[in-house]
């Protein structure tokens, strides 16, 4: 080789490595810092005697590898003709066994209208129940008061939230929650200070907020922000963590493994989202995450990849596709959004899926597992839908605003619902073949058995339309249901308990928790989908105060009523 | 052989003024008029964008016109002392290079300063449009088939022939769907909205990423399906600049020692 070929192969291989590694971050391979550690439960290894109650699950309807659509007698009316921010935003549910007959009830919240309990009567047979206003957002269905019955708590408008305490029966008293004064948005529950009863965390809606009462709501006590409510028994004792809050989405995971919970925020528009941390100086913000979704409207945790470490979900606005016809429809109204200055912005306007490295810290794999896009997403939450042992997603979307979309026919933004199929590899698949692309404007969203047959059925609260119940007609794998039972404490329903389901398959993870995904409390009782072809050999649960049950020797296709 | 090489600078200089692409570009003969045309651009430039106002690609604009005089004087230079073929190599030479410097503006403004991507669109921002674009890469489409036909085939030539086609098709992509998008918000009543800035074949969000059967096979291909618009025409023009560069060594290694 003569020596000028050679200096410009030379000058030619270093022009080319010099800019591969400056383009290193974008050629970065997905799931290089993906962990594979185990489980980090905290808490001393105490053991805690259970009884444990097993009752045969009842025959599956004839599958039809499809889920099938019912409506539901509730619509989220909106009051006006034209339908403008924040109205948009609609109202969310929460399903869970409000009388304790084995059947999970629906709550659904509405903004013009009045709320509703839809009471299960079994076989997808409801009966309503209005309730005396409407003007909610959130719902969650929590024993507030520790005595053993589910009470329903709505977050409202521009007044403090209210809670309906459950007399037994159907009957309800309507209250206030002693010293909750905040005019709050999204709402959640967790024994927040490790005392044994459930505080309640509140973020208002601060854009929604001064829209209704004026800037100068903000100059008020209880105005706009992030609270944490401490139980104290007889009254709450608020705290604001943050004078500032978007809030449309509230998690409260255990993400350190200090067996504590963080306050995870997630606020609309620019105002970043938030993590709160408790520790002995109080609390402080964190930075968990080098990524945060930009418009934040739901989080979900879920062990996705079976490896006993929760990922993440945020959901946020893009297209689900890149047709044309959809495009069109998006330009015009992105075309509006502010947008801050691009510089050290952590917020993407994408769904993300946060996963945990080996080292602790988290990185958005959303798009590398095709989760980012799911249209204008609202409320988006993980279940094993097809019972095969993997968490699979659902995410219900669409838009109506007069004002944002007044180029399209009635300022709505339809698009179809999407349910997105786990492979087994943590990689997420669009499953229009399950049948579960409505179009209806959904909003608030839960998951729950509903008939009873062991696998999980779907409730939507759309905007404007009749409430949808997916019933879950796919085929294969068998369930364990699980309700936990703690007679000797406030929290009744052993919200923050933490589950182990070891199979021959795998180990499942999950735990009780009060509200996840936009406004959407979620049923106390815990489902498992199982393969096929598994067996089950053992369900480990830890108790909030970090005890040990172990139960052996289970049956699939039942419901286990563990009680402490 | 390479240490006998770098032994001392004065040889690397000597070396590389016997290159055929420096021989062809002769630094001196152009360099007082390119030196004065382009502190006059760079005060004009200053004085149009700062000064008056003017938006940076005008700005820019005006300055590339300045610098055409040096640019006409040293094409004509080049017709008279090697003919046709080797002055439409060097204009393909200068304004590949031009063209490759915009990126390298985008890319820096995106990378380095961090700004949002609708606004990382280099020094002239108005020329970021799909039918510059597309105008572009087909003409050097055009100009690479007009080389090689008068002579300049080699391996560097066929590779960068390739390139450009597959550069061109992706062009080509965008802007089918960029009168598609045009076509939509218009029906929607909005067509003032602009339609620029889909994403192609390659990168993210592009066709590839979007296939059911290769992401059913392979997820997602690292670059290829998950890097930036930005990134992928980065990567395009740095490719193309580099294989004409190295066509053209080729041939006018030969040329020029025949001349």
């Amino acid at each position: 080789m003569d020596r000028q070929r050679t200096t410009y192969l030379l000058l030619l291989v270093s022009v080319v490595v010099i800019l591969l590694l400056l383009s290193g971050p974008v050629l970065r391979r997905p799931g290089a810092a993906h962990s594979q550690s185990g489980p980090r439960l905290a808490g001393t290894e105490r053991t805690a005697s259970v009884a444990v109650r097993a009752e045969r699950l009842v025959a599956s309807t004839p599958c039809t590898g499809r889920f099938t659509r019912h409506a539901l007698p509730h619509a989220t009316t909106n009051g006006t003709a034209a339908v403008r921010m924040f109205n948009s935003n609609g109202s969310g549910l929460a399903i869970d066994d409000l009388d304790d007959d084995g059947d999970e009830d629906v709550v659904l919240a509405n903004l013009a209208g009045p709320n509703s309990i839809l009471w299960n009567e079994g076989k997808l047979v409801f009966r309503k129940q209005k309730l005396a206003h409407g003007d909610s957002r959130a719902v969650n269905i929590v024993d507030v008061d520790g005595d053993g019955k589910q009470d329903i708590l709505f977050s409202r408008h521009t007044l403090p939230p209210t809670v309906w305490r459950n007399l037994g029966g159907d009957r309800f008293v309507e209250g206030m929650l002693p010293g909750v004064d905040g005019k709050v948005y999204a709402t959640n529950w967790a024994d927040v200070d490790g005392d044994g009863d459930l505080d309640l965390v509140a973020g208002a809606y601060d854009a929604g907020l001064e829209k209704d009462l004026g800037y100068n709501f903000m100059f008020t006590r209880s105005g706009g922000g992030l609270y944490m409510y401490e139980n104290r028994g007889a009254e709450f004792v608020g705290q604001k963590l943050s004078e500032r809050a978007e809030a449309l989405a509230l998690a409260l995971p255990d993400l350190d493994g200090d067996g504590r919970p963080e306050i995870m925020v997630g606020n609309d528009f620019d105002l970043p989202d938030e993590v709160w941390r408790r520790s002995l100086g109080g609390w402080s913000l964190i930075a968990p995450f080098r990524k945060t979704t930009h418009s934040t409207m739901s989080f979900d945790l879920g062990d996705i990849d079976n490896d006993g470490v929760q990922e993440v979900f945020a959901s946020d606005m893009k297209p689900y596709d890149q047709n044309v016809r959809t495009l069109a429809q998006w330009r015009p109204m992105m075309a509006q959004m502010p947008h801050k200055a691009f510089r050290g912005n952590r917020q993407i306007m994408e769904n993300v899926l946060q996963i945990q490295g080996d080292n602790g810290t988290y990185r958005n794999e959303a798009y590398d597992r095709f989760v980012d896009a799911t249209g204008w997403s609202w409320s988006a939450k993980f279940g094993d839908l097809d019972r095969d042992g993997f968490l699979d997603l659902y995410v219900v979307n669409g838009m109506i605003a007069n004002d944002l979309f007044h180029y399209l026919p009635h300022g709505e933004l339809v698009e179809q619902n999407r349910a997105l199929r786990n492979d087994g590899h943590a990689r997420f698949r669009h499953a229009p073949e399950w049948g579960l692309g409505s179009t209806a404007s959904g909003r608030g969203m839960s998951m729950a058995d509903m008939d009873g047959d062991g696998d999980l059925d779907i409730i939507a609260n759309n905007l404007g339309k009749p409430a949808e119940l997916f019933e879950n007609r796919l085929c294969g794998g068998a369930a364990l249901l699980v309700d936990l039972r703690q007679s000797n404490s406030p929290n009744t329903r052993a919200v923050g308990a933490r589950l182990v389901l070891h199979t021959s398959a795998g180990s499942y993870h999950r735990d009780v928790r009060v509200a996840s995904g936009y406004l959407s409390g979620d049923p106390s009782r815990i489902h498992f989908g199982i393969p096929d072809d598994a067996t089950v050999r053992s369900l480990e649960v830890r108790w909030p105060d970090g005890a040990v049950s172990v139960a052996k020797s289970l049956d699939v296709n039942h419901l286990l009523i563990v009680t402490r | 052989m390479i240490g006998r090489h770098w032994e001392s600078g004065g040889s690397f200089i000597r070396e590389l003024r016997r290159d055929p692409l420096v021989q062809l570009l002769r630094p001196r003969e152009q360099a007082r008029l390119l030196l004065i045309t382009s502190a006059l651009g760079l005060v004009l430039w200053g004085t149009l964008a700062w000064q008056v106002g003017m938006p940076i690609w005008g700005a820019t604009t005006m300055v590339l016109s300045l610098l055409l005089v040096p640019g006409a004087r040293k094409w004509r230079a080049d017709l008279r002392r090697h003919g046709v073929t080797v002055m439409v190599l060097s204009v393909i030479l200068t304004m590949q290079g031009f063209h490759s410097l915009e990126h390298v503006a985008q890319w820096v403004q995106y990378h380095v300063l961090h700004w949002q991507p609708q606004r990382s669109s280099g020094l002239i921002s108005a020329a970021n449009a799909e039918w510059v674009h597309f105008i572009w890469n087909w003409s050097v489409v055009g100009i690479v088939v007009l080389l090689m036909v008068r002579g300049v085939r080699n391996p560097w030539a066929w590779l960068m022939l390739v390139w450009s086609v597959a550069h061109t098709m992706e062009h080509t992509y965008m802007l089918v769907r960029y009168l598609q998008l045009k076509q939509e918000l218009g029906l929607l009543g909005v067509p003032q909205i602009s339609a620029q800035g889909l994403p192609g074949i390659l990168g993210r969000d592009g066709l590839l990423s979007t296939n059911p059967t290769l992401m059913r096979i392979c997820g997602r291909v690292p670059g290829l399906t998950t890097t930036s618009r930005l990134d992928v025409h980065f990567w395009w023009n740095t490719g193309e600049t580099l294989l004409l560069a190295a066509a053209a060594h080729r041939f006018l290694r030969t040329h020029l020692t025949r001349e």
